[in-house]
This record gives C-alpha cells, sequence and structure tokens, in this order.
C-alpha cells in the first residue's frame, strides 16, 4: 500500500471515530430542531425532517436565558480576573527560583488543585455564611472559584514562564530596570500568550460551574446557567428539545472559541499538566 | 519605611508580596475551610446552630454514627465502582486512541484536539445530552442497542437500580477519554524512534514492542494518569446531578455526591462534613501519588 492511500485509510478510519465519539453532541443540536412528535419517534430520525427554529427564540423568552447567561459571564468573568491577578506573579516566583521552599509552595499548589468542590462547599458555606458573604452570593461563588481553580492556573502559567529565558531578564535588570520594570516590561509581555490560553480554559470551567453556585445563590435572579439547566430538567421531564436548545445556546459558544483556539488549547494544557 | 517600599519594588520583597498575597487568598479560602470541615466533623451542625460559633461538640459521635448507617456502605461501594469502572474505561479507550492517532497521518493532531470539546464542555450539560441519550423509552441508545441485538427490552438506564449507577459511568467514561487520550500522546510522543527501529531490527512484532517498549516507557505517565484520573473521577459532580439525582433510592449515588446531599438538602453540615473529611483524606493520598510521579518534571 503507497503512502499516500495509507494517509487516507487512516485518515478516513479517524474520521468515523471522531464522529462516533461526537456523536452525543450531535444528537444535541438534532433534537434541538425536532417539534415535539418527532422528538418521540420510533425509530429516531437522524435529521429533522422540518427544523424548528423557532424553539430557541420561545427557550430564550421563557427561560429567560439572558439573566442566566449573563450571571454565568459576570462569574466567569470575575474568577478570571481575581485568579489572573493573583496567580501570575505567583507563578512568576514559582518559576524563577529553585529551592526547597518553591518545592514546598509547589506541592501545597498541587495538593490544593485536587480537593473535589462537593467536599469544600460545605465548610466555606457555613464559613460563608457566618462572616456574612453569602448576602453577596455570586462574589461568593466568585471567590470561592477562584481559591478552586487558580492551582491549576498558576501550574499552567509556571510552564510558560519556565520557557521565558532568565537572561532576558538580567538583561533588564543590567539596563538599569526595577524588579517591577523589568517584570511589567519583558517578562510579562513574553508569556502573554500562555497566560491568555490558560485564562480561557479557567473562563470555560468557570463558566460551566455548578457546584457552588447551587448551594450558595438561592435567588433565581442571580443565578448562571447551569443552575437554570438543572432546574429546567425535573425527573419526569418531557422538554427534551426545549432542554437541548437550552443547552445549545449554552455550550456553542464556548465551543467556537475552543475550536478557534484548539491547537494553543489544548498544547497549553498538555504542557502544563504531566511537566 | 522607604527601605520596605524599595524593597518591595526591586529585591527580594518583591517576590515575597507575589507569592504571599495568593498563598494568603489559598490559605484563607481552601486551608481554613479545610481545617473548619475537620472541626465540623466533630460537632453537631444543623440549621440552628448553622450561624454560631459556639456548637455542641459531640467528640467522634458523627463518624459512629454514620458508620451504623445502613446506605453508607452500599455507598461507599457505588464510589468504588463509579471509580474504577470510569478509570479503566477512560483508560483503555483513551490508551487505544492515542496509540491509533499516534501513527501519525495528516490532519491527525487536529482531530485528535478536537476530542476534547467532551471536556470543556460544562458538566452540567454533558449530563443533559446524556440523560437523553439514556433515556428509557426513547433513548438513541437503547435504540442502538435493539438494532445491533444486543438487547431484547428497553433498559431503563435511569430508574433502574441494577443500571443506574452505570448511566453515570457511561457519562463519565465519555467526559474524560479525551483528556487521557491527550496526555498518553504526549508521553507516547516523547519515547524515542530509535528504540523501534533498534527492536524492528532485531525481529520484535508489534505485539512484543508494545509489550516491551512502549509500556514500560510509559510507566511514570501512566502513573501519573491513573492517579489525576483517580482525583477527577471523584470531582465528578454534574453527571450526578443532571442524570440520576443519585436515585433511586441511593443506587447510583456516591461519596462526594452524598455529602453535599447531607449538607444541602438534609441540612445535616455535620455529617456532610465527616464524610468530606474521609474523602479528603482519600484524594490527599491520590495527589501524593500524582505529585510523586511527575517529581522529577516538577523539580526540573
Amino acid at each position: 500500500m503507497s503512502e499516500t492511500a495509507r494517509n487516507r485509510l487512516m485518515l478516513a478510519i479517524a474520521l468515523i471515530m471522531a464522529a462516533i465519539y461526537l456523536f452525543p453532541l450531535y444528537w444535541m443540536y438534532v433534537t434541538s430542531l425536532k417539534s415535539g412528535s418527532e422528538m418521540f419517534a420510533n425509530p429516531p430520525s437522524f435529521w429533522p425532517s422540518s427544523a424548528q427554529w423557532q424553539t430557541f427564540a420561545f427557550v430564550w423568552e421563557s427561560r429567560n436565558m439572558g439573566r442566566y447567561l449573563w450571571n454565568s459571564t459576570v462569574i466567569a468573568f470575575g474568577s478570571v480576573a481575581l485568579i489572573a491577578v493573583l496567580g501570575t506573579g505567583c507563578a512568576y516566583v514559582l518559576a524563577r527560583y529553585r529551592n526547597v521552599w518553591v518545592d514546598v509552595g509547589l506541592f501545597l499548589i498541587l495538593m490544593l488543585q485536587v480537593l473535589p468542590a462537593s467536599l469544600m462547599v460545605t465548610p466555606i458555606f457555613v464559613g460563608f455564611t457566618q462572616v456574612g458573604l453569602l448576602d453577596y452570593p455570586r462574589l461568593a461563588v466568585i471567590l470561592a472559584i477562584a481559591a478552586k481553580s487558580m492551582p491549576f492556573f498558576v501550574v499552567l502559567v509556571r510552564a510558560t514562564f519556565m520557557a521565558v529565558p532568565m537572561e532576558l531578564e538580567e538583561a533588564a535588570l543590567v539596563d538599569g530596570n526595577s524588579r517591577v520594570g523589568a517584570f511589567f516590561n519583558i517578562v510579562l509581555p513574553l508569556a502573554r500568550n500562555g497566560i491568555l490560553v490558560s485564562a480561557i480554559l479557567i473562563f470555560m470551567q468557570a463558566f460551566g460551574e455548578f457546584v457552588y453556585s447551587k448551594s450558595m445563590i438561592q435567588d433565581v435572579s442571580l443565578q448562571p446557567a447551569s443552575v437554570g439547566l438543572n432546574s429546567f430538567m425535573g425527573p419526569n421531564t418531557s422538554e427534551w428539545n426545549n432542554i437541548m436548545a437550552y443547552a445549545t445556546m449554552y455550550v456553542t459558544p464556548i465551543l467556537a472559541i475552543f475550536v478557534l483556539l484548539q491547537r494553543r488549547i489544548v498544547s497549553g494544557l498538555t504542557s502544563g499538566a504531566l511537566k | 519605611m522607604r527601605r520596605i517600599l524599595s524593597t518591595v519594588r526591586d529585591g527580594r520583597g518583591f517576590d515575597i508580596v507575589l507569592v504571599g498575597v495568593p498563598f494568603a487568598f489559598l490559605f484563607a479560602l481552601a486551608g481554613l475551610p479545610l481545617i473548619y470541615n475537620i472541626l465540623m466533623s466533630f460537632q453537631e451542625v444543623d440549621m440552628f446552630s448553622l450561624g454560631s460559633f459556639i456548637r455542641p461538640f459531640v467528640g467522634i459521635d458523627n463518624y459512629v454514627a454514620l458508620f451504623r448507617q445502613p446506605e453508607t456502605w452500599p455507598i461507599l461501594t457505588n464510589t468504588l465502582i463509579f471509580v474504577v469502572g470510569s478509570i479503566a474505561g477512560q483508560f483503555v479507550i483513551g490508551f487505544g486512541l492515542a496509540l491509533f492517532f499516534w501513527t501519525n497521518f495528516p490532519g491527525a493532531s487536529w482531530l485528535r484536539g478536537l476530542f476534547l470539546v467532551s471536556w470543556v464542555m460544562p458538566g452540567l450539560v454533558v449530563g443533559a445530552i446524556w440523560n437523553w441519550i439514556l433515556s428509557g423509552d426513547f433513548g438513541v441508545l437503547n435504540f442502538f442497542l435493539r438494532e445491533s441485538g444486543l438487547i431484547e427490552g428497553n433498559i431503563f438506564w435511569r430508574s433502574d437500580p441494577i443500571f443506574s449507577l452505570w448511566a453515570v459511568v457511561i457519562a463519565n467514561i465519555w467526559l474524560g477519554t479525551s483528556f487521557n487520550m491527550i496526555l498518553l500522546s504526549v508521553g507516547l510522543s516523547a519515547i524515542p524512534g530509535d528504540l523501534y527501529e533498534a527492536a524492528e531490527m532485531d525481529g520484535a512484532n508489534g505485539w512484543q514492542r508494545f509489550w516491551t517498549i512502549t509500556l514500560p516507557m510509559m510507566r511514570s505517565t501512566i502513573g501519573a494518569i491513573i492517579a489525576l484520573g483517580l482525583i477527577f473521577t471523584l470531582q465528578q459532580f454534574d453527571l450526578f446531578a443532571a442524570i440520576t439525582d443519585g436515585g433511586p433510592n441511593n443506587s447510583s449515588n456516591v461519596a462526594q455526591y452524598w455529602a453535599w446531599d447531607l449538607s444541602f438538602r438534609q441540612y445535616d453540615f455535620g455529617r456532610g462534613a465527616t464524610i468530606s473529611v474521609i474523602m479528603t483524606v482519600f484524594v490527599m493520598f491520590a495527589a501524593a501519588v500524582y505529585v510523586r510521579s511527575t517529581r522529577h518534571e516538577v523539580r526540573g
């Protein structure tokens, strides 16, 4: 078999496997376009006979999705801003030095990275109640997410700073820059891409966050889209086309960002997670 | 005062501020809750004593009562099944895919990256989609299984106590496979190619090469990935909330979901904290294994 024929065959198999793997996603899009009766047809149809585009407008209006997505965005941006401001400097210091204190710091960071949110939410909720933070539920959720996701951000961004040659910073210091100046003018611009990709990853995680929001935000008008989706899915629901339309509107922006930046996200992720 | 300012601007103080503030933040919002959790597990905490700092101290009563509850052992067994089933599925499928994409044809790396969409989607959306796919009468998975002749009647994945846990396991395998695959691909690409050339010249077939080169060379990667898998599986919460809600009758309940359920549905925060403490010990153990297996890289 020639090289090109082999490559084509492999590509074809790969496409089939990707199609099987991504079928659930396809099923979400198809179901969201089906009518109420077509959805329950047996055998199921794999292409909507007449696409029901009005479902999206209906769900957007009736479920108040604009408000939910706005809350998700506020929470995600708040968490990312807090994490980026605090985490970047931390990652820089942990990348710049090699001594026993850095080892201890890294160990603590890795340990904090693994604590499940559903276990941490009990003490955080009780503690926040006592200090009165639950009066600002979105802020409370932002703080909780920041504590949960910052270690991951630090690990990823530290890998980026490791790739910035120290000599550049030293040269800037010799030229009379202060440490602050060298950090902001030399090191930070060089690590900009890695920081951005990590921030986007954190944003996508925070945009879909559920446990903290569900537990700490009682007021419906402040809840994010994940909690809205959860309350949409009652135990005996039959509105699957509407639910899938909700899911589509919720997830498509994230998927779009991911597909556009796929190469960078994947390489950023792999450089940090294992190294 | 001026000396302090100048060291912050241009000396050791700069590093200390950069690293000190985040660590103080993490201590306040992760370290303190961890300690507070242990304290609460020795107290009686309910709706009424929620706001006060002084609560009745009950010693190890919470722990004793917890293990006397009839549902405790089944739920812990479920947790074990969930963890082992999910990790095994994610790892085997992920490894298979990684080996396939390793053959490096044009478009391989782009397609491989595309798989990761399952991982970046919000867990609740993944759960909603699988809830619909796994539905009993109208679910598309039952349709495929019927058509291929694997089953006679429909399986009620979400409401049959025998299958409800496996419904979540299936969804979790789908969610985590891509992440496993990407990390395994990184490990595979780090194996030097001349090892295989040498083995091929010595007449080793593909199967022998896999067992004598690929697996031994991947040992530390595999260790790290299994530990990471354990960590991620014990964090899984959204799928339970979206697919089975722990039911029917706790048949698909796992420890991390139960801890939340006790605290936020039954308002027994003391007992919720008790399970949290027990599970945290397990997670810390997995984390220690993970850190150990990546130690060489961490120390640079």
